[in-house]
């Protein structure tokens, strides 16, 4: 039998404490670990709400409510809750002194910072103790490993085997067997290492010279037709590349309604759409927001706030019927651009991470600031019309999508207008068309430098140009329609007018064209029909209804959106021909966007999702269908 | 002595504005309304020339004294402690760095790129283990390693790995060598201290991930002796070459074995080799031929070994931060991926044309092509030559430590008789005198 030493038993019974300790440690270290980064929802959600919260300026009869309703024991600061408890008493006397509201006021927004610094502090707290934790933890670990490893050695150093080496024969084949396996291991390594070589060899690669050639840092011709990606769709012609759009539908019975879902905050801009998204943007004095809905189901993806208006001496008028979010957004369908009454410009990418914002200043615009964006390649073209002509504070700018910088600023000589830009393809160049008083100008939208222009314009201009059939379309609110050639060079007013009308014009909604006929709305509900080759006239119509909607066109049809959101279905032709009325049943002063099978209709407090009949069937069915599978997995 | 006033005065004229500048906040400090007072700022001091010198020293030191305990004393216990002390020094207190395994980097990027100069303890760092590895063997990962320490530590229960599965393994450490070199090289990476296992643990904090590695290093390390050694580390590989041509290197008996196979299974890194038998004369025939063609196949797999690394490129690449870049842009661009990076955004704020970023990337993956052409070919190099190296038949009559395996703990000298007497004549020596 072995001799043991006396010792051993200590050594062992050293390792096992050092062991339980270790395991008791490392367990508490792990524990606090997964405890440190499991987020605590509930009171970063509070967090957050309270910085939203203080960001809103509550009105009197809400501070009232407020202190009234408040419990003083909640207040942290025993002196903040005094102060609070002699406002309290003496508001009861005078709920409409000033003074006292004004006190209120101030003693909301501290007590909102208070809590705000207590949960802050709450959080670092927690992460500095969970540190501190860790770190001893460290400490204590190593520690009990090394009396882990000294029970272990000294066990092992008292309790140590005489070697006693086996009878071995002579063999001499195992050598040879044992370098032939080492071969048959390296040569085993080789072909893993080759075929794991192999496998990255043939793995998908990026090439940067295909990627040259294609310059592809913004959407092709083909994706942005696919799309609804500004003002009026693509070109912002009006024009929906999908002619399977619904005809029949009824906002009260919900018959064609896909989904509506209200928006959070107003706006007049009209949706953007791109692949399975929806973009809008509203806004109130408190908050700029874009919105990104799910284009199948209506559900509010994400919001972003752009950046919070001026206030007291900046306090904006801004005209209630124009809002914060009049212009429409712009999306090249890597990230969507929105810009506000009050000159602030925001993108945000397809997941809602916000990129940038900038702030323009805010525009000396009578109505407020209304023109839509638009987009070549990377760049996000702003019209920012301001002011009289000579005051020459006005100027087009062109930001680079994905930095917001400037890439190009060209000053302006005109007044302050709300028609959008359209960027078109004329010939085998872009031209970037713009109207305002009095002038029509092209520029090329990569540069900025003008192209040619023409003086042909007064008043406050609203309606925006279309490009049809060769001749860029302008109108003078109230008045005149005018086609211009857009091949020319400098002041092209003698020379490139190809003809105009002094019959009457739109005051608000942009002309819609199919290359033969173009169509033009009033606000007071006249629809005119006019030959693009020579101005003829073919037809007008008094439709007794009111419009701020631009009309559109998908095939052979007008869609024209009245104020009091019918659409009225109209056949595109040479006759005037009523096809069809839906009603949606709440009012609308956007434009509508089109994709395939689909309407997007934007209500003063809902965005609609109009989608045609059959479709929506097939749908229903699909989704009937699943449930049934489903039931029957389940049974 | 006009010109001497000129340079006195504007010495002291930018000497004045440095003053200003660093008197001057870069952002206003935010005013509270609380009456919180603002700390004044402090800056650490940086860690001062002196200590790094003292580093080489210990260094220095630790190498000599190693190599006296490995070959002269030839003590296991004082070997041990020397290893705790440097684990200590080397590992917790300077916080596993610098070490001579990451040093390997350096030097390669100061080679590549001209503006990158090495420190000159780095350089100490990196020369004074191969020196001593040249002339007393591997001294250095005997005692003075702290990752080599702290692995000695946890092997507990040691279970022979069969050779086979060793020579096979131990073909990483080379690939890991290669790829650190051209990571090193090309600007891209430090990649061996990025995924240093146990900086973690010196450091008592670090990545999740390389923590999790390391302790499996550890656990392994329990009942496999010093697996990262073995098989992974890249210095390891260079200092196996050296200590090849060791002018002195460890024995097992003091003198002459007498084949009593005591200390056959003492080794848990299995560097003890027997003494060979005589192969069979049909198997010298074999082998001859298998000889010849593995030298022939040697330039093949040199080729096929470039080939690959060349054609990897666009992989391997992927460790530059600049083609990590450019890739993710133009998948922006594509609209392949949703959102950005701050990487992205940073790149974009900058105003640089993407094409440009593309022009470098390229030229990086070009760069690594071409350095594949040299990864590769080492590869299939060590390949080809471990290959015939197991062809070639070794003459040993006594049991040896292995001069590449070896890492000259002292395990060993215990479990040889003759060392015992050694030790015995010693003693009475000592008492007589």
């Amino acid at each position: 039998m072995e001799a043991t030493n006396p010792w051993y038993k200590s050594a062992v019974a050293t390792a096992i404490v050092g062991a339980v300790f270790s395991v008791i440690i490392l367990t508490l270290i792990v524990l606090n670990y997964v405890q440190a980064k499991i987020p605590e929802p509930k009171r970063e959600i509070e967090l957050e709400n309270l910085k939203i919260e203080i960001q809103d300026q509550p009105d009197d009869e809400q501070l009232l409510l407020w202190i009234r309703e408040l419990d003083l024991q909640s207040v942290s600061d025993p002196n903040r809750a005094e102060e609070l408890e002699t406002l309290k008493i003496e508001i009861r006397a005078g709920p409409d002194d000033e003074q006292l509201l004004s006190r209120i006021r101030q003693l909301d927004l501290q007590v909102k910072q208070d809590e705000i610094r207590r949960l802050d502090l709450q959080f670092r707290q927690d992460k500095i103790r969970r540190r501190d934790f860790s770190r001893k933890g460290s400490y204590l670990l190593l520690g009990s490993v090394v009396v882990l490893l000294i029970g272990v050695k000294l066990a092992d150093a008292f309790r140590k085997k005489t070697p006693s080496p086996q009878l071995r024969g002579a063999e001499p084949y195992e050598q040879v067997r044992e370098a032939m396996r080492a071969r048959w291991a390296v040569t085993a390594g080789l072909a893993i290492l080759g075929a794991g070589v192999l496998f990255l060899i043939t793995g998908p690669r990026i090439d940067f010279t295909q990627a040259d050639a294609a310059s592809t840092s913004y959407p092709s011709t083909e994706q942005i037709n696919k799309n609804w990606p500004c003002f009026r769709g693509p070109g912002g012609l009006g024009i929906s590349a999908n002619t399977n759009v619904p005809t029949n539908w009824n906002g009260k019975t919900g018959e064609g309604i896909l989904w509506k879902t209200k928006v959070p905050l107003s706006g007049f801009g009209s949706p953007v759409i791109w692949g399975d998204r929806v973009f809008l943007s509203g806004g109130d004095k408190n908050k700029l927001q874009v919105y990104c809905l799910d284009a199948l189901s209506g559900r509010l993806l994400w919001t972003g706030d752009v950046a919070v208006p001026p206030r007291g001496d900046e306090e904006l008028d801004v005209m209630e019927d124009t809002g914060f979010a009049a212009p429409t957004m712009v999306t090249d369908g890597r990230r969507v651009y929105a810009i506000f009454v009050t000159g602030d410009v925001g993108c945000f990418d397809f997941g809602g991470k916000k990129v940038w914002t900038r702030n323009l200043g805010i525009p000396d615009s009578a109505y407020g600031y209304a023109s839509s964006l638009a987009m070549y390649r990377n760049l996000l073209l702003i019209q920012y019309d301001q002011g009289l002509a000579e005051d020459q504070m006005s100027k087009l700018i062109a930001l680079d999508g994905f930095s917001g910088q400037t890439v190009w600023e060209t000053k302006r000589p005109v007044s302050n207008s709300w028609s959008s830009p359209i960027v078109t393809k004329i010939g085998s160049q872009f031209q970037l068309l713009t109207c305002s008083d009095p002038w029509v100008i092209a520029y090329d939208p990569a540069k900025g430098t003008e192209l040619w222009r023409a003086k042909c314009l007064a008043g406050d201009i609203a309606p925006s140009l279309i490009y049809a059939n060769g001749l860029v379309f302008a109108i003078e609110p109230y008045s005149k329609l005018i086609a211009v050639r857009p091949d020319g060079r400098g002041d092209v007013t003698e020379t490139h007018i190809a003809w105009s009308l002094d019959e009457g014009a739109p005051d608000i909604c942009s002309p819609v064209s199919d290359g033969e006929l173009i169509f033009l709305l009033t606000t007071e509900g006249l629809l005119m029909c006019y030959k693009v080759a020579d101005g003829t006239k073919l037809w007008e119509k008094e439709l007794e209804e009111y419009f701020f909607a631009s009309p559109s066109l998908a095939g052979d049809k007008l869609y024209l959106l009245t104020e009091e959101g019918v659409m009225l279905i109209v056949q595109a032709g040479p006759e005037y021909k009523e096809l069809a009325r839906c009603e949606l049943g709440e009012e609308c002063r956007a434009s509508p966007a089109f994709a395939d099978g689909r309407i997007y209709i934007r209500g003063l407090e809902n965005l609609y999702c109009i989608e045609k009949k059959q479709r929506s069937e097939i749908r229903s069915q699909i989704i009937c269908s699943l449930s049934s599978v489903r039931d029957t997995d389940k049974d | 002595m006009i010109r001497f006033g000129h340079i006195i005065f504007g010495v002291a004229f930018l000497l004045s504005l440095c003053t200003a500048v660093s008197a001057s906040e870069r952002f206003p400090p935010p005013e509270f309304e609380s009456g919180y007072e603002q700390p004044s700022p402090t800056t650490p001091h940086p860690r001062q020339d002196i200590y790094e010198y003292i580093d080489a020293a210990v260094l220095l030191a630790g190498l000599s004294l190693s190599s006296y305990l490995v070959l002269r004393n030839r003590s296991r216990r004082a070997i041990f402690i020397l290893m705790v002390f440097s684990l200590l020094y080397f590992g917790f207190w300077r916080k596993g760095c610098v070490c001579p395994i990451g040093a390997i980097q350096n030097i390669v990027l100061s080679v590549f790129d001209r503006d990158y100069v090495v420190p000159i303890v780095v350089g100490v760092f990196f020369v004074l283990p191969l020196v001593f590895t040249l002339f007393f063997g591997r001294v250095f990962c005997a005692g003075v390693c702290p990752l080599g320490a702290m692995q000695d530590l946890v092997l507990l229960r040691p279970v022979p790995v069969p050779r086979w599965a060793e020579s096979g393994l131990r073909l990483f450490a080379y690939v890991y060598l290669g790829a650190a070199v051209l990571f090193a090289a090309t600007g891209s990476a430090f990649v061996i201290c990025r995924y240093d296992p146990f900086v973690s643990f010196f450091r008592l904090s670090g990545n999740l991930n390389v923590l999790i590695l390391g302790a499996c290093f550890l656990v392994v390390g329990v009942f496999i002796g010093r697996p990262y050694c073995r098989f992974v580390c890249p210095y390891g590989v260079i200092l196996r070459q050296m200590s090849r041509l060791s002018k002195w290197r460890v024995t097992i008996a003091p003198d002459e074995c007498v084949q009593c196979r005591l200390c056959e299974d003492s080794c848990p890194f299995g560097a003890i080799k027997e003494p060979t038998t005589d192969w069979p004369v049909h198997e010298y025939d074999r082998s001859k031929k298998r000889l010849a063609f593995l030298i022939l196949l040697l330039p093949v797999l040199m080729l096929l070994g470039g080939w690959m690394g060349s054609g990897v490129r666009m992989v391997t690449a992927r460790m530059h931060e600049t083609v990590r870049l450019a890739e993710r842009v133009y998948l922006e661009d594509e609209g392949k991926v949703e959102g950005t990076t701050d990487a992205s955004l940073a790149f974009r704020a900058t105003g640089k044309e993407v094409k440009e970023l593309y022009e470098e990337a390229s030229n990086i993956r070009a760069e690594f092509g071409l350095g594949g052409w040299f990864f590769g070919g080492f590869v299939g190099l060590v390949i080809g030559l471990k290959l015939i190296g197991l062809s070639v038949r070794r003459q040993r009559k006594d049991y040896e430590a292995d001069r590449a395996s070896c890492v000259a703990c002292g395990r060993c000298f215990e479990y040889c008789p003759k060392e015992h007497a050694r030790l015995k004549k010693a003693k009475e020596m000592i008492g007589k005198s």
